[in-house]
This record gives structure tokens, C-alpha cells and sequence, in this order.
């Protein structure tokens, strides 16, 4: 279970401060798949970001009861000027998991060859957005916090993430912030909407979309 | 007490990969790898002490010059690459604080680290060669040369542990930096021995902590004669409360942190 209670977040703006969350209290269930709604700027990335540990609210906690992985998305995660070998090795050192399976995985997943040879920065979006799916898929958490990430690639890769994240990975939990109807209706049960720093939590992934439609 | 050796291992585990990673970043596989951290130091040391030989002749103090130089500098490059090492390394390496397990502290231990063991290894590296010329004597007593280092060491940590969050929260603190170290020269006894000063001036310098740690390695190399004065407490009751500010200081920036 992961509890967002009274979170708050501000940011430096010129000389004064910015609240982009203004309290969000939300409940995310072992097993449920939550939409994160919200126009752009809305704050879905701030949210996800403080759910991950990536930055500390300004006030209020969030407590995690399940292991949740690090937020997915473009960039984060890895290190633009070391090569996907080495990323990967990294990541496996520091979650303490075999850098074999890691290796085999990866390659695997990506199907990226020898561009793993070469430094990260180098790599286009989509190549970014696979070696970030297949390193934290390399790990096994119980929640996936999944940032837009989802929507690039190419039909053989949305398939492959679809396979390995809603198929095998069917029991798990997750909290996906996107603009796609399409693959937020397929794979979403239930829809968080964030309007003006505050967020609605709907039972019924319908209703969120519709509510997030007529902001 | 097991969630605790838990803990510890996750630190043990997460500190390595970061120094690896770090070494990679910056030196690379292709040739010498990550031997370049002793490279600077090694030059830096040799280069002052020949240009010291040549101005002074081949005494200083009654021991060998070149050898007086280099145990006074590299701990001093030490001390001035580890502080210019630690500016900006949250927003750096803030990327790293997607992984949960990493916590803001590893990112300024291991940017230490990784210099300590380089200038260690220099210094190790020097002394071996100048004793094969039988320049570097064998130490006269080898614990007080380490704990010198001890606390020498102590002290560049405690001042990293500070440098590197108050650089995150002002500009200025980051451009004053680099002279800020340079002023320390004299105040870290690299190029002198607090016997041979005026008294004045010694009394002065000895505030200075680092000063009581390089009187303990000369006296750890050189024994009595050099007259080493030093005090164990003092450099502690100054380096220590550094270390919980700087705790502090590292706190209130992750909080602040804005991570891309």
C-alpha cells in the first residue's frame, strides 16, 4: 500500500514560491492500477516524483508498504554518459540482483545490440525509453511508477511493455501518468484526477476520464 | 539488529557502485583506468619538491627536502581537490536520487573516498620510490603517521560535509571556493614544521587543525627531532561539530533538492 497523506510540494519561483501540489491525499492498493490524470503542468510528474523518493514534499508524508520502483520516464534513472552495459550494471549492483540475468534481460528486451556498447546520451527517446523499461523490469517491485514513458516506441516495443507489464506482471501494482485514453482505459482500473494542485481519486477509470475531458 | 546489518549492507553495496561508476565517469577503461586519480597528485608533489630542491639545496629542516615537500603537499592536494570535488555534487548527481537507496550523504562520501584512496596511493607510491634512492626514511613510528592522516582526513571531510550543501544554496559560496582553498596553504602546515616558527605565528596556526595532523605524520616519518607539536583533542573539538552542521546542511538541501 503506498499513502499519500496532506502532501504538499512548493517550488522556487523568481522571489517567491510555487505550489504545484497543495495537499493530496491518496491511497494506492497492493495490485491496483491507478490513472494519473491531468492537464500539462497539472503536476502528474511532481506527484510521481515525490511518490518515488526522488524529491521530498515540502510537507507532509508518504508512506510506502510495498516496494516501489523508481519513477520511469525519459531521462533519471540512468547516466547519460556511461554506455547500457554499464547502466545496467549499476542499477544491478545497487539493488543488490545478479548482473547475468540483468544482462541477458536487457538485451533481451531492448533489442538494441550494440548500441549498448555506446553512451546513453547518445541514444534517441525511444532507445531511452526501452533500456529504462528494461532496467526496472530487470528488478521486481511491487509498484511501477510509469511517467508518460509508455507512450513512445515503436508497435513491437508497446507490445513487448504490454506483455512483460500488464501480462506477467498482472498482480502488480501501478500508477501511470498519461495523455492516451486508449491504453489508460485498456490497462487502468481505477483514475486519479490532479486540477489546480488537488486530486480526486474516481473508482471508476470511466468517470476520471470524463471528469479530466471537460477540464 | 538484523534490519540494521540490512541496512549496513545496503550502504556497503550502494557506496561501491557509486565508486565505480564515479572512477568510470571520469577516468574511463582505456589505458591506466582509474590509476589517473594518482596521477595529479603524484605530479603535483614531485614537481614542487624538485622546484623546492633546486631553490633550497638538498636539506630542509636536517631532512631530505624532497621528502619534506611531498609529505606536506599531497595531503594538502588532497585537502583542496576534495573540497573542489564537493562543490555541486548534489545537482550533479542529483539523477542518482531516483534510486531510493541512495542517499544524499554517499554522493559526498563517495566523491571523498575516491579522492582519499588517490592521494593515498600517491603518497604510498612516492615514499616507495624516493626510499628505494633512500631519500623517504623508514617511518620512525608508523601509527602516528596514520593517525595524522586520521586526522587529517577528518578534517577535509568534516569541510566537504559543509562545502557541499552550502554550494547548493548559494552562488557565491561556489565562486569563492577555489581562492578559499588556495588561503589554506599556510594554514595547513604542508611547507613548514610549527617548531622552527616564531612562537606568535605558531600559536596562530595552531588553530588551524590540519596543522595537527601533518605535525603528527612528520613526526610519524621523522621522530623527535623535528620537534612536532600537536594536540589530539583540539582538532577533534573543531572537526566533529563541523561534521553535525554539515549533516544538517546536507538535510535541509534534500529537501530543497530539485531533481530533473
Amino acid at each position: 500500500m503506498i499513502i499519500c497523506d496532506k502532501v504538499r510540494k512548493s517550488y522556487h519561483a523568481g522571489n517567491g514560491q510555487r505550489e504545484v501540489l497543495k495537499g493530496i491525499d491518496l491511497t494506492v492498493n497492493r495490485g491496483e492500477r491507478v490513472a494519473l490524470l491531468g492537464r500539462n503542468g497539472a503536476g502528474k510528474s511532481t506527484l510521481i516524483k515525490q511518490i518515488g523518493g526522488v524529491e521530498l514534499p515540502t510537507s507532509g508524508r508518504i508512506i510506502r508498504k510495498m516496494s516501489t520502483s523508481w519513477p520511469l520516464g525519459f531521462s533519471g534513472g540512468f547516466q547519460g554518459s556511461l554506455t547500457g552495459y554499464d547502466n545496467a550494471r549499476f542499477i544491478a549492483r545497487i539493488y543488490g540482483t545478479s548482473y547475468d540475468n540483468m544482462r541477458d534481460f536487457v538485451e533481451e528486451f531492448t533489442e538494441l545490440g550494440g548500441s549498448l556498447r555506446m553512451p546513453v546520451k547518445t541514444y534517441s527517446s525511444g532507445m531511452r525509453a526501452r533500456l529504462a523499461f528494461a532496467l526496472s523490469l530487470g528488478i521486481e517491485f511491487d509498484c511501477y511508477l510509469i511517467d508518460e514513458v509508455i507512450l513512445v516506441g515503436d508497435q513491437n516495443f508497446q507490445r513487448k511493455c504490454h506483455d512483460e507489464l500488464f501480462e506477467k506482471r498482472g498482480d502488480r501494482a501501478m500508477i501511470i501518468a498519461s495523455h492516451d485514453m486508449n491504453t489508460i482505459r485498456q490497462s487502468c482500473s481505477s483514475g486519479v484526477v490532479i486540477h489546480d494542485g488537488i486530486a480526486t481519486f474516481y473508482n471508476n477509470i470511466s468517470e476520471a476520464i470524463e471528469i479530466y475531458d471537460s477540464l | 539488529m538484523a534490519s540494521l546489518r540490512k541496512g549496513w549492507n545496503i550502504q556497503v553495496r550502494v557506496i561501491k557502485a557509486l565508486m565505480i561508476r564515479e572512477l568510470t565517469t571520469r577516468f574511463g577503461r582505456e589505458n591506466i583506468g582509474f590509476l589517473w586519480i594518482m596521477v595529479e597528485p603524484l605530479l603535483f608533489a614531485v614537481l614542487v619538491g624538485l622546484l623546492w630542491r633546486a631553490m633550497k639545496g638538498p636539506l630542509e629542516y636536517g631532512v631530505d627536502i624532497i621528502t619534506f615537500v611531498v609529505s606536506g603537499y599531497i595531503p594538502l592536494v588532497l585537502f583542496r581537490s576534495a573540497v573542489s570535488r564537493a562543490v555541486s555534487s548534489f545537482t550533479a548527481n542529483g539523477g542518482l536520487m531516483y534510486h531510493r537507496q541512495v542517499k544524499i550523504l554517499d554522493l559526498v562520501l563517495v566523491r571523498f573516498l575516491i579522492e582519499l584512496i588517490g592521494h593515498m596511493m600517491a603518497y604510498l607510491f612516492i615514499a616507495i620510490v624516493l626510499s628505494v634512492f633512500g631519500f623517504f626514511p623508514w617511518p620512525y613510528d608508523l601509527g602516528y603517521l596514520m593517525l595524522g592522516w586520521f586526522y587529517y582526513s577528518i578534517f577535509t571531510l568534516a569541510i566537504t560535509l559543509i562545502v557541499a550543501p552550502l554550494s547548493e544554496m548559494s552562488e557565491a559560496v561556489e565562486k569563492f571556493i577555489p581562492v578559499t582553498t588556495y588561503l589554506m596553504v599556510p594554514f595547513s602546515g604542508a611547507f613548514y614544521l610549527v617548531g622552527s616558527l616564531y612562537p606568535a605565528a605558531a600559536a596562530v596556526v595552531l588553530y588551524s587543525p590540519p596543522v595537527h595532523g601533518m605535525e603528527m605524520m612528520r613526526y610519524g616519518i621523522f621522530g623527535p627531532s623535528i620537534d612536532p607539536q600537536f594536540n589530539f583533542l583540539y582538532p577533534l573539538t573543531f572537526s566533529l561539530p563541523c561534521m553535525a552542521v554539515g549533516l544538517l546542511l546536507c538535510r535541509v538541501v534534500r529537501k530543497r533538492l530539485v531533481v530533473e
